[in-house]
């Protein structure tokens, strides 16, 4: 069985791009996966407070399919791996929360308010 | 700070599910202070307040958003 991931890497912005993509290979390595992980790098950026002595992050975005069993080893590379300032892995959850006929519902409560509201705007 | 607002911000930039990442518009959730604004205030439904005090949250640990302190980022 598998569950649809998505974890943040948040990597020291000292490191090279090519180490990380290797050591994020490395890690992905960890997970047996069936497919390939889909990566959003969004490279470096400034960190909204210091972690550390890191005041900024190269941030990369995967999304993965993955055996919910090999996620403690994953883990615990992270932890270990000190280019990984931070890390967070969550279950996918997008588009989960809203059926289609709530969205449709949601969407007609939307219209008829706008139409409502039209005189009292702040 | 009272809005006449019955419509919930959240539904009303089509987004279904709050996003962690989007920490520009998870800002417009949060106070001066860093602080996560009650849905009384910011008028979202309560489904959506819950959504984005959760996306509030994992984006602070992400250093996307600050724990405390001003929004700029």
């Amino acid at each position: 069985m598998t569950r649809e991931y998505e974890a943040v890497y948040i990597f020291d912005s000292a490191l090279e791009d090519a180490a990380i993509t290797d050591t994020l290979s490395r890690h992905h390595g960890l997970l047996s996966l069936a497919e390939e992980p889909k990566l959003d790098i969004w490279g470096r950026r400034q960190l909204a407070y210091k972690i550390g002595r890191h005041e900024n992050g190269y941030y990369v975005v995967a999304r993965f399919a993955a055996d919910p069993s090999h996620l403690p080893e994953f883990e615990r590379a992270l932890k270990l791996d000190d280019g990984v300032v931070r890390y967070l892995i969550t279950l996918h959850e997008h588009e989960l929360g809203v059926t289609p006929e709530r969205a449709e519902a949601n969407a007609a409560r939307l219209r008829a308010q706008a139409e409502e509201d039209d005189e009292d705007e702040e | 700070m009272r809005r006449n607002k019955k419509i919930s911000p959240v539904l009303e930039a089509g987004i279904r599910f709050v996003d962690y990442k989007d920490e520009r518009f998870l800002s417009r959730f949060i106070s001066e202070n860093g602080k996560i604004l009650p849905g009384r205030l910011s008028g979202v439904d309560a489904r959506h307040q819950r959504q984005l005090a959760r996306a509030i949250k994992r984006a602070r640990y992400l250093a996307l958003l600050p724990y405390t302190g001003s929004k700029t980022v």
